[in-house]
């Protein structure tokens, strides 16, 4: 043994990347539930890979076979059943982990600098995995697939000028059909995953090169011992391997135990209107996309004619309050050509327009973050009040929105989402001047 | 010094050790089984599915018309199986050419007990072949040789025969293979049975059995 | 640990989140549906069930998805008493359940190809289904005769006819404001109650109303299982899967504990 990585060695980084990335990787020694959620999305990505590869070999891309072939799949393939449902479910287990590992970044100021690339480069697998289950959604070809696709392309058509030819261009044909089907099959089952994958390796490079945050939010890197070893770290392997082990297991209970007891999760998992095959001449009554996107469908239909009314109204408050902020004169003439921008924008485009423009800004603020909070401290630990009510407000409103979209819109559900949305922005919006109010507490020279 | 090294420093006894140690190989044991298990699932489905195992369900054939020195050849699990109606000429070469073949009694082929017998067909009606016609070195199916005579393929001194195309393999007219060529088993005879004097089941010998 | 406040203070508003935008989401359908009790463990149930199936739907109705051969396994039915009484002749055990009636004649007759009932369970529910094969009544103005409370002006005729006999709807028992004009407040001696509709037997059929009502529970039961024959073995495998994450969960907890007495 001892010979043979002697000799890999002198031709191969293994026990040297081996040691860089585990063995002699340095961890805070105190991380807490909020730090599984990185590893287990990593499991939940091979096992989508794993499931969706035996997928794929039963699975026909075929707008006149599609639906049948999942059947085929639940029914007749061997074990077949099982490899679905840990697939479909598999998905929105990927989304829980991701929303809860998006929010330990927030709460404890892991995106801040110099962890602004690790945040980006996460941000950007958050985009491409809503790509890449938007994309897999349509391929039991179901009614609620079909008109789901139908409706999300569409957004396109607000786009100026090449929005309809772009919207066409993505389907390939007039409507959703056959050709749709077969490119969002390549781009689900390789082109997308390829691009996770190589995603996620450089966001775990990139985490590597400056090493993990903890909820102290303070660096391990700054008391080191004689040797150059961080006095709080311990050892990747095999201290938080053994400890990760222990939250993948708790993870496939719940998993586990939705896809044996619960695999419809109450029509939240498994929609009743995909049981049914693509129907282009009838629209399901209650058309909803998947949870995770629901707090986002609810941003999209909260821009009516009135909410503009509200956006144009606080925009001019914003340009009121501006010459009052203390800040560098070239911020505040960027904040008033972005004022304009929006004035302008208010007067040429429609509601329908902002809905979709909001959505999309909804995703971009969040890359912002790591520039937005200017908090002396990381860690909500040591965060002043302000900013504990911010979170608390946000996460309120995410949820609200999300629940919001998944139910039929009516007068009081339109206002309650158009609240929403505005905290939603606000969160970001303020974010500059909220954090640096308050008292923060002092940070520890050491782990606590 | 690092907290983990100055504690494992003070808890390295001999116990300790052993106790790590055990508990170390009962997890990994129990992570190994669940590996083990999660592949079941992987593994099986590639298996024949309901819908293959219900088209490779057995099939009947009537071979009334089969006239003595004809043969057909019927599909079943989408592999060709050979259904000859031998002559009486036929069934005597079978005997002259036992010494050319390179397993004439059929002890190390594949074949239901009732067709172990040089003939290789049921006892019932041993004129009657049923084979499938795949070659037994890497599964192309074999051209029919029933003339009795001098053949390209099959020699000078041919008792008819079947030859395989791809790579020469050659086999007597009960599917046992010739000394010398690549192939090393005869072909491989189905289950069958009959289901009544003129209709054979192919793929099923329940029957025979009960 | 400061973040459990907040945590706190997020578990006490979200109710008050949750229940305000309740009040409108019932809004959107408006149904008054039966309960049925649904048990895939009653295997003589789904015997039944899939007798009736066989008997009464599989004419027009296909199971497209479903072999019969699958049926017979799981429900513990014959392979004898499946070819003899329950395929159609020229199928084989393992072929898929395709209705007698060819598709282009059925959408002469009634309009409407009939729908292929494999999944029906789960685009429909349970409950709509036991209300609704509960539901026909006589209705002159209807083109085939019949009329249903749950599905109005469906295309099917009362197919169960000979089972249930006719009924007429006498009326509906309030509920909200809808139906408030032909609203009778509790059915009389002799009627019955479906869903929010009121009936009356016209015409006997062979069961009597409650054989009926048992009848029905058995055919949904069995649609149950013909959209999921897979949950058959979910609920067989599903306690070991978890019994054995139990077992890993503590071997791995204690390898865990193992290694951290090394972390102060």
């Amino acid at each position: 043994m001892g010979n043979f990585m002697e000799w890999l060695d002198r031709r191969f980084p293994a026990t040297q990347v081996w040691n860089d990335h585990m063995a002699k990787y340095w961890t805070p020694k105190n991380f807490n539930f909020w730090y599984y959620f990185g590893v287990l999305s990593i499991v939940i990505l091979v096992l989508q890979i794993v499931t969706g590869i035996f997928l794929t070999m039963h699975y026909k891309p075929d707008v006149t076979l599609a639906f049948a072939s999942v059947e085929y799949i639940m029914r007749d393939v061997p074990w077949g059943w099982l490899i679905r449902y840990l697939h479909a479910i598999g998905a929105s287990a990927f989304f829980v982990v991701i929303y809860l590992h998006m929010f330990r970044g927030l709460i404890y100021g892991s995106s801040r600098e110099p962890r602004e690339l690790v945040w980006l480069i996460g941000c950007v697998i958050y985009v491409a995995l809503m790509a890449e289950s938007f994309m897999g959604y349509l391929l039991p070809w179901g009614n609620m697939s079909y008109w789901g696709a139908q409706v999300i392309i569409s957004l396109f058509d607000v786009i100026p000028y090449v929005g309809p030819a772009l919207s066409e261009w993505i389907r390939g044909d007039f409507v959703v059909s056959d050709a749709t089907l077969n490119r969002f099959f390549a781009f689900h089952v390789i082109a997308v995953p390829l691009i996770l994958c190589v995603l996620v390796f450089l966001h775990i490079v990139a985490l590597h090169k400056v090493g993990s945050l903890n909820p102290d939010g303070i660096e391990i890197k700054e008391n080191k011992d004689k040797g150059g070893i961080p006095l709080d770290g311990i050892a990747f392997h095999p201290y938080y391997t053994v400890k990760d082990t222990v939250g993948v297991v708790v993870f496939f209970i719940i998993y586990l135990g939705v896809v044996f007891y619960w695999p419809e999760g109450g029509g939240v998992l498994l929609e009743k209107d995909n049981f049914t095959p693509a129907n282009s001449l009838q629209t399901p009554p209650d058309i909803v996309p998947l949870w995770y996107f629901t707090p986002f469908y609810s941003i999209l239909r909260a821009s009516t004619a009135d909410f503009l009314v509200v956006l144009g109204s606080l925009t001019a408050i914003a340009a009121i309050a501006t010459p009052f902020i203390k800040t560098k004169r070239s911020n505040k003439i960027a904040a008033f050509v972005g004022y304009g921008v929006i004035a302008i924008c208010l007067f040429i485009f429609d509601a329908k327009w902002w809905g979709v423009v909001m959505m999309a800004m909804a995703i971009v603020v969040m890359f912002l973050l790591p520039w937005l909070d200017k908090s002396p401290v990381k860690s909500i630990r040591y965060r002043s009040l302000p900013f504990k009510i911010a979170v608390t407000i946000f996460v309120l409103a995410f949820i609200s929105l999300g629940y919001l979209g998944m139910h039929p819109v009516s007068a009081l559900s339109t206002i309650q989402a158009q609240t929403c949305t505005v905290l939603y922005f606000a969160f970001f919006a303020l974010m500059p001047f909220y954090t640096t109010w308050g008292k923060t507490k002092p940070v520890p020279e050491r782990l606590t | 010094m690092s907290s983990n090294e100055e504690s494992s420093n003070g808890d390295s006894t001999n116990e300790n050790r052993s106790r790590r140690r055990f508990i170390t190989g009962l997890t990994s044991a129990a992570w190994a089984v669940s590996a083990a298990y999660a592949a079941v699932p992987l593994v099986l489905s590639m298996t024949p599915s309901a819908r293959a195992r219900n088209a490779g369900a057995p099939v009947e054939f009537d071979f009334s018309k089969l006239q003595a020195g004809q043969m057909v050849k019927v599909e079943w699990r989408g592999m060709p199986v050979v259904v000859l109606r031998r002559t009486p000429a036929m069934m005597a070469g079978l005997d002259e050419v036992t010494e050319l073949l390179a397993d004439p009694d059929s002890a190390d082929s594949v074949q239901p007990g009732y067709a172990q017998n040089p003939a290789r067909a049921d006892a019932n009606k041993n004129e009657i072949l049923v084979m499938l016609s795949v070659c037994t070195h890497l599964g192309c199916s074999p051209v029919e040789k029933l003339a009795v005579g001098p053949d390209p393929e099959m020699g000078e001194d041919s008792k008819g025969g079947f030859f395989c195309p791809c790579h020469g393999s050659k086999f007597d007219l009960a599917g046992r293979v010739y000394k010398n060529v690549p192939a090393n088993k005869n072909m491989v005879i189905p289950p069958y049975q009959y289901l009544d004097e003129n209709v054979i089941l192919i793929g099923d010998d329940e029957a025979r059995n009960a | 640990m400061k973040l459990s406040n907040s945590i706190k203070a997020l578990l006490v508003a979200l109710p008050i989140l949750a229940v305000a935008p309740n009040t409108f989401a019932a809004g959107a359908e408006s149904l008054v549906l039966d309960s049925v009790h649904i048990d895939s463990r009653d295997t003589e149930s789904l015997q039944r069930g899939a007798e009736l199936f066989v008997t009464y739907c599989l004419s027009c109705h296909s199971a497209q998805y479903m072999r019969y051969e699958r049926l017979a396994n799981d429900l513990d039915i014959s392979l004898e008493k499946l070819s003899q009484e329950m395929m159609f002749t020229t199928d084989k055990p393992g072929d898929l359940m395709i209705a007698a009636m060819p598709e282009e004649d059925a959408k002469e007759w009634f309009g409407v190809a009939p729908p292929d009932l494999t999944l029906v369970s789960r685009l429909r529910k349970n409950d709509w289904l036991y209300t609704y094969l509960r539901g026909f009544y006589l209705d002159e103005a209807s083109p085939n005769g019949w009329n249903n409370s749950v599905f109005e002006n469906a295309a099917m005729p009362h197919a169960l006819y000979e089972l249930q006999g006719s009924q007429t709807l006498v009326g509906h028992i309030e509920h909200g404001v809808e139906g408030a004009g032909d609203a009778q407040a509790e059915p009389q001696q002799g009627q019955k109650l479906v869903g929010d509709a009121i009936f009356e037997l016209q015409k006997a059929g062979t069961l009597s109303p409650t054989e009926f009502d048992t009848a029905m529970r058995d055919l949904v039961n069995f649609l149950s299982y013909l959209a999921e024959p897979a949950q058959l073995q979910r609920r067989a495998i599903g306690p070991w899967v978890m019994g054995w994450l139990v077992i890993l969960f503590v071997v791995s907890y204690l390898l865990k504990k193992e290694y951290w007495r090394d972390v102060h």
